[in-house]
């Protein structure tokens, strides 16, 4: 029986694991992409309130900016395959 | 008067003494301050060019990687019949699990030679900086120092003690390993369309003027939003781990304080520190192995995207 030899286990399991993996890249990239938006636009806003004393539009906008650059990047690996 | 003087004295280092455990935690965690540099260099265009804890763990853990990988390449070519053995097997099976589960997939068959070097390096090298912040090393100098060896106030083995050991939870280490492929992505697409094609590549082909408006800042700004996700995702899991272990650990001083006796601590530290902190290590072990494979498996994404830009 191939299927309680050890080594064969191992290497379908590495194999399963493998398929998994590339086919979870494209979305952990765009979940990662999602919340870097937001967090880098709305910090950015952040730090120009700081600065011009506009708070909270900068903050406002730079979420907003985020979240429609972050789910631009979602739909664009929703829609590639 | 004198008696209120005395008091207040008495409070103000009994202030001083208790114990602060936000200031340990962030002195652990965070490179050591300029003020006691390993290594004191000019100053270049008002810029500080001294050797901090954490470049000294840059240096380390690139020069293991290096002579390492290479005494152990070198080796096993000079051997008559190319069997690998021993720690050469281990890392062929790095080599080849990065090729085969990493890059391939996501660049394709044509480009896999061209991009798993530049993955692979990132991916040992930060498996490499992220596991040896695990390692108490410094730590165990410190109690050799202390116990045997009583070097003078300011010796290196004094200023080695100061800040963290992991240097990819630097964010400055981190932004520099994702401008390496920041600079990766723009050079693949630049190699698989040309220069040109690949700007043009960023938005879809054929859509109504109107929308390239909006379609462009939003793409340009996508593209500066996937080195900073990786900037921030590795760094941030490599702190937040260790920040874990210590505020658990900080426990056996928090509650000696709070109830004026060593036992209280003590007891805490054995029921609950202790066991607490062994196990969210072993989880460390863990985020260590997944955070490298998540930083090169992102890596090669935002490579492959580059290269199969069809919209």
């Amino acid at each position: 029986m191939p299927d309680n030899d050890p080594d064969f286990f191992l290497a379908r399991s590495l194999k399963y694991l493998q398929e998994n993996l590339r086919r979870s890249g494209p979305a952990a990239g765009a979940s990662y992409s999602l919340i870097g938006a937001i967090v880098l636009l709305g910090g950015i806003g952040y730090a120009l309130d700081s600065w011009w004393r506009t708070a909270p539009w900068g903050l406002l906008i730079g979420l907003l900016i985020g979240l429609i650059v972050g789910f631009y990047e979602l739909a664009k690996t929703v829609w590639h395959r | 008067m004198l008696v209120q003087e005395a008091v207040q004295e008495h409070l103000a280092t009994d202030a001083a003494e208790k114990f602060n455990a936000g200031k340990v935690i962030i002195e652990h965690v965070s490179n050591s301050g300029l003020d006691h540099p390993l290594l004191r260099l000019p100053h270049v265009l008002g810029i500080d060019f001294s050797v901090t804890k954490h470049v000294l763990m840059l240096w380390l853990v690139s020069i293991a990687v290096f002579v390492v990988v290479t005494w152990t390449v070198r080796r096993y070519l000079k051997q008559d019949r190319p069997l690998p053995t021993g720690f050469m097997n281990a890392l062929e099976a790095v080599v080849e699990f990065v090729r085969d589960a990493i890059v391939q997939p996501n660049v394709g068959r044509k480009w896999v030679n061209t991009w798993t070097p530049l993955v692979l390096t990132l991916f040992v090298f930060i498996l490499c900086a992220n596991g040896i912040g695990l390692i108490p090393v410094f730590e165990t100098l410190g109690l050799l120092d202390h116990w045997v060896l009583h070097t003078a106030e300011d010796s290196f083995v004094k200023h080695v003690m100061h800040g963290g050991t992991t240097a990819t939870a630097n964010f400055n280490v981190t932004a520099a390993l994702a401008t390496i492929t920041f600079g990766a992505i723009i050079v693949a697409g630049s190699r698989a369309h040309g220069f040109i094609q690949h700007w043009k590549n960023l938005v879809p082909h054929g859509l109504a003027w109107a929308l390239y408006i909006i379609l462009i800042p939003i793409e340009v700004m996508g593209m500066f939003v996937r080195p900073f996700a990786l900037t921030m995702r590795l760094a941030a899991n490599m702190t937040g781990g260790h920040i874990a272990i210590l505020a658990i650990l900080s426990f056996v001083f928090l509650f000696t304080d709070i109830f004026g006796r060593a036992a209280a601590g003590i007891g805490v530290g054995v029921a609950v520190s202790v066991p607490l902190a062994v196990g969210i290590s072993a989880l460390e072990i863990i985020v260590v192995l997944v955070q490298a494979y998540v930083f090169a498996l992102l890596s090669a994404v935002f490579i492959g995207m580059a290269i199969h830009a069809h919209h």
